[in-house]
């Protein structure tokens, strides 16, 4: 649930909506992403997801809804917002003629600090590109894609930002660049900092993430702690007796069908329940003759969510599609 | 400073598998009674996992009273932990082994098969490790 003034959230998203001519890009998005956390933002291509971060930085208005940043409003006040938030775009803009170091310096000016001026930011900038082993003379048009999203990372992580959001950060890097982005975003959590990002790494999310949300055509299908997610998450893997079986479980049981695979004499059925116990029930169903209860990875979680494919957040399992 | 292992993933959570790795460690006196463990945020940078994800593990080790807190400067390995930690492997070694068992028993293939196999196997996985073994850092 989204309280409107919690001061635990960095970041609250209340019913925004935003269209593109008569395309929905978000259809009444609330979410909440609590101080601390390392929030991924998972969905397909066009979900939503470079919108909903767009709007949190003011540099796209929301057609209706409010958002809060830090306990600021990005669509009144996006150059603070700008200024307080660390930000890493999908294809970052670099002035192309700079070198790596006058680009830090560059950038400093847009980040004064309190007694000591834009020093500060340079020399933590300095400390990330030795860190990331990248040329200081070099100009940016020089560089490889790993190194401009380096310059991008030690660019966002040098005003020391309580809040680090990331469009896709990983996506085109080599794995070991991609690691160090890992590594920092862990190395912020160690902090108590907050990140926001969204990703297609589902298997990456699923290591440093403390929060997940799925995001399907512009609304949320789940928002939650991943452990609890995975905790309350199991994979159900039935063998029936004859060929004619149930294709869901009874509404009886204490269980929410998220998505099921029919074949003769086999179901997988993928459910939210309470625990592991409650799963044993369907042990006892008529026609079963064995039932293996498995913990899923948060991709085969994710890929069932989006395959059921459900038209609200809100139904449960009569809604699904069985196929 | 230790290194672990988290590649082998068996469905386990990872606060599970990064406890299971510590008392693996513990049980080959690679961490001994007395010395830290790992500060969390050295060990998520490490496996690249999120900083509560070890925490979570480290409360369980604490809870069962393998590592114990040290005047605000960590966690050490408990006194007792050596033959707590031998034991744990044991049961994760005969878990997994059951496990294994099970499954190939699931398949339906003939008891005396399954014998072979594992005869097989063990032959095969003996031959490719030196006399020498592991476990032993020193």
């Amino acid at each position: 649930m989204t309280t409107e003034t919690d001061p635990r959230d960095a970041i609250t998203i209340k019913d925004v909506s935003k269209f593109y001519r008569d395309q929905v890009a978000l259809a009444g998005l609330s979410l909440s992403v609590p101080e601390g956390s390392v929030f991924g933002l998972l969905g397909e291509n066009g979900a939503g997801k470079t919108t909903t971060l767009q709007i949190l930085l003011g540099l796209i208005r929301a057609d209706s809804g409010s958002a809060r940043v830090l306990d600021l409003d990005p669509a009144k006040d996006g150059l603070e917002v700008r200024r307080r938030v660390g930000y890493v775009p999908e294809l970052p803009a670099l002035y192309d003629w700079m070198t790596v170091s006058e680009i830090g310096w560059f950038a400093a000016g847009f980040h004064p600090e309190p007694g000591v001026g834009p020093s500060a930011f340079q020399t933590r900038y300095a400390d990330l590109i030795k860190s990331f082993d990248l040329p200081p003379r070099r100009k940016i048009k020089a560089l490889s894609k790993g190194m401009r999203a380096k310059v991008s990372l030690s660019l966002a992580l040098a005003s020391a930002p309580p809040l680090l959001i990331l469009d896709e950060p990983t996506s085109g890097l080599d794995t070991m660049v991609r690691r160090e982005f890992l590594e920092s975003m862990v190395d912020l959590a160690a902090n108590g900092r907050t990140v926001l990002l969204s990703s297609h790494q589902i298997a990456e999310v699923e290591r440093v993430a403390s929060h997940v949300a799925f995001l399907h055509r512009g609304k949320l299908l789940l928002a939650e702690p991943l452990e609890d997610l995975k905790a309350r998450t199991f994979l159900l893997a039935i063998t029936f007796q004859s060929r004619d079986h149930a294709t869901a479980p009874p509404t009886n049981l204490p269980l929410e069908l998220i998505d099921a695979a029919d074949a003769p004499r086999q179901a997988h059925w993928l459910v939210r329940a309470r625990d592991r116990s409650a799963c044993e029930a369907v042990r006892n169903l008529p026609g079963v003759e064995s039932v293996s209860i498995e913990s899923p990875r948060l991709e085969d979680i994710y890929v069932g969510y989006m395959r059921s494919r459900r038209p609200d957040p809100g139904p449960k399992a009569s809604a699904v599609n069985v196929a | 400073m230790i290194l672990i292992d988290l590649s082998e993933s068996d469905g386990r959570p990872i606060y599970g598998r990064i406890s299971d790795r510590i008392k693996f460690a513990i049980a080959g006196e690679v961490l001994r009674p007395g010395e830290l463990a790992p500060s969390v945020r050295e060990l998520s940078k490490q496996l690249v996992v999120n900083p509560n994800t070890v925490a979570r593990a480290y409360r369980d080790l604490q809870a069962e009273g393998l590592l114990e807190p040290v005047r605000g400067t960590g966690l050490q390995v408990a006194a007792g932990a050596l033959e707590k930690c031998r034991t744990a492997r044991s049961v994760h070694v005969r878990e997994r082994l059951r496990a294994a068992i099970d499954e190939a028993r699931g398949t339906g293939l003939d008891p005396a098969e399954i014998e072979a196999i594992l005869r097989d196997e063990w032959d095969k996985a003996s031959a490719a490790e030196s006399p020498a073994g592991k476990g032993d850092e020193r």
